[in-house]
């Protein structure tokens, strides 16, 4: 019998929670969180028309982070409290 | 001193057969085995090192988690380490998570890149390393499962496995392991180190997001300036093919080239403003390689692949015969610095010996 360890973190996950679904995007103000990759200005702009066009949404702004490999940037973050909606987590 | 308390859970195994099983099955390994971290072994590690368990080698920056001492230790038995590797690792973790270096991009990255571990000063030779033939492959033990360690913390401390938090669409075989030993005593050149802040009495790491090695080849010229042309071409060849952004490149010369630029009397520093002024592209030369949309009105814009020559790392590495030469580009070199940390084992202070040598970042 051998007693071998854990290699891990062992971190429990963190204790938050989703926030409540929104029953309807329409009339809502939505920010886009692009990491500012090139192919994200195409992207973006057809998701702000299916949005509009499909789901009533009354605004879209588009927040660029600087580095795309590194967390939004402090304002990105706190400005985001002026939306209903927020899409970010885009890859490349 | 005694076995220290370990934190960590324990599990217990039958026998070196079941203990593979237990970690690979629960994603804890790079797929290779492993050497079962056990109390002692673990112990034995933080001994060496002069490390209590719940030492706190650093924060990762984005997400925030800890990384102590018990966790690394035991990360580098299971890739092979011996106790006297340890610092090593330490060191290079540390200098990991120095915010320049940018941890969570370089190993999350699609761009798939590893982290090159440069080792230089008397601990390389204390530890058995080689610098020698087959430098960036299998050369030695020490240099092997160092290397090794880091991956395995990135994957069991980070989550850093393939379609977790590591995105790489191909990545390269340095993830296995990304380790050299410089060349020192086959050079009358300073060391990387020394060429970046630390003096050669002091052992060091430098650690840099890099991508794969590319290899070129010029045996058919003496001349200097020949010489580097073949490895600035080659970095003009990553500029337009991967990555325009400027940043630490390393080039690692053999001796057989060594000889040539050494007899011409060529340090390191005219090494790297050599090839920092001939390694540089028009981004008008994107649409050479198929990239023509994105060169845009900015055609004639210069783009240098080193904002400045000491960005270049200047590593003598590789066995004795052969013209060869390596070009190690960045990841990402306008995001992630390398940085260069000197060696120790200071319980309160961290590994940097205070007032003697800074960070060295580019």
């Amino acid at each position: 019998m051998i007693q071998v360890l854990d290699p891990t973190h062992e971190a429990k996950p963190a204790g938050v929670q989703r926030a409540a679904r929104m029953p309807s995007l329409a009339g809502k103000n939505v920010a886009f969180v692009s990491n500012g990759k090139e192919g994200t200005v195409g992207f973006f702009k057809h998701m702000d028309a299916l949005l509009r066009a499909e789901l009533g949404v009354a605004s879209t702004e588009l927040l660029v982070k600087s580095n795309y490999s590194a967390p939004a940037d402090a304002h990105i973050m706190e400005g985001l409290h002026a939306y209903d909606a927020v899409v970010t987590g885009l890859g490349d | 001193m005694g076995a220290p308390a370990l934190a960590s859970r324990t599990y217990d195994v039958d026998d070196i057969f079941a203990a593979q099983e237990l970690y690979h099955s629960n994603g804890w390994t790079d797929g290779l085995p492993v050497v079962p971290p056990t109390s002692e072994t673990v112990g034995a590690c933080l001994d060496w090192a002069g490390m209590p368990p719940d030492q706190l080698v650093g924060i990762e920056p984005v997400r925030e988690r800890p990384i102590t001492a018990e966790k690394l230790a035991i990360n580098a038995v299971m890739a092979g380490c011996l106790p006297m590797h340890f610092p090593v690792v330490v060191a290079a973790w540390t200098a990991m998570l120095e915010k320049d270096f940018l941890l969570h991009g370089a190993s999350a990255s699609t761009g798939g890149s590893a982290v090159l571990l440069v080792l230089n000063g008397p601990i390389r030779q204390e530890i058995g390393t080689s610098g020698g033939f087959n430098a960036l492959g299998s050369s030695d033990r020490a240099t092997s499962v160092i290397g090794r360690a880091l991956r395995l913390t990135l994957i069991n401390q980070l989550d850093v496995r393939p379609g977790e938090i590591d995105r790489s669409t191909f990545g390269h075989p340095g993830k296995f392991s990304y380790c050299i030993a410089e060349d020192e005593e086959g050079t009358e050149w300073n060391s990387l180190a020394e060429e970046r802040g630390v003096p050669k009495e002091i052992s060091a790491v430098t650690v840099m997001a890099a991508g794969a090695p590319r290899q070129i080849m010029n045996e058919w010229t003496t001349e200097p300036e020949e010489i580097l042309e073949t490895f600035a071409a080659e970095i003009r060849a990553n500029m337009r093919g991967y990555s325009i952004w400027p940043g630490n490149y390393a080039v690692v010369i053999p001796p057989q080239l060594r000889e040539h630029l050494q007899s011409a009397g060529w340090s390191k520093s005219d090494v790297a403003q050599c090839i920092f002024e001939r390694a540089r592209i028009h981004r008008r030369e994107w649409a050479n390689v198929g990239k023509g949309k994105v060169v845009r009105d900015r055609g004639d814009t210069e783009y240098p692949a080193m904002e400045s020559p000491d960005q270049l790392m200047v590593i003598a590495a590789g066995g004795p015969a052969g013209g060869f030469g390596m070009v190690i580009p960045p990841w990402l070199g306008h995001k992630s610095h390398a940085v260069t940390l000197p060696i120790g084992a200071c319980v309160d202070c961290g590994p940097i010996p205070l007032g003697e040598a800074p960070a060295a970042q580019a």
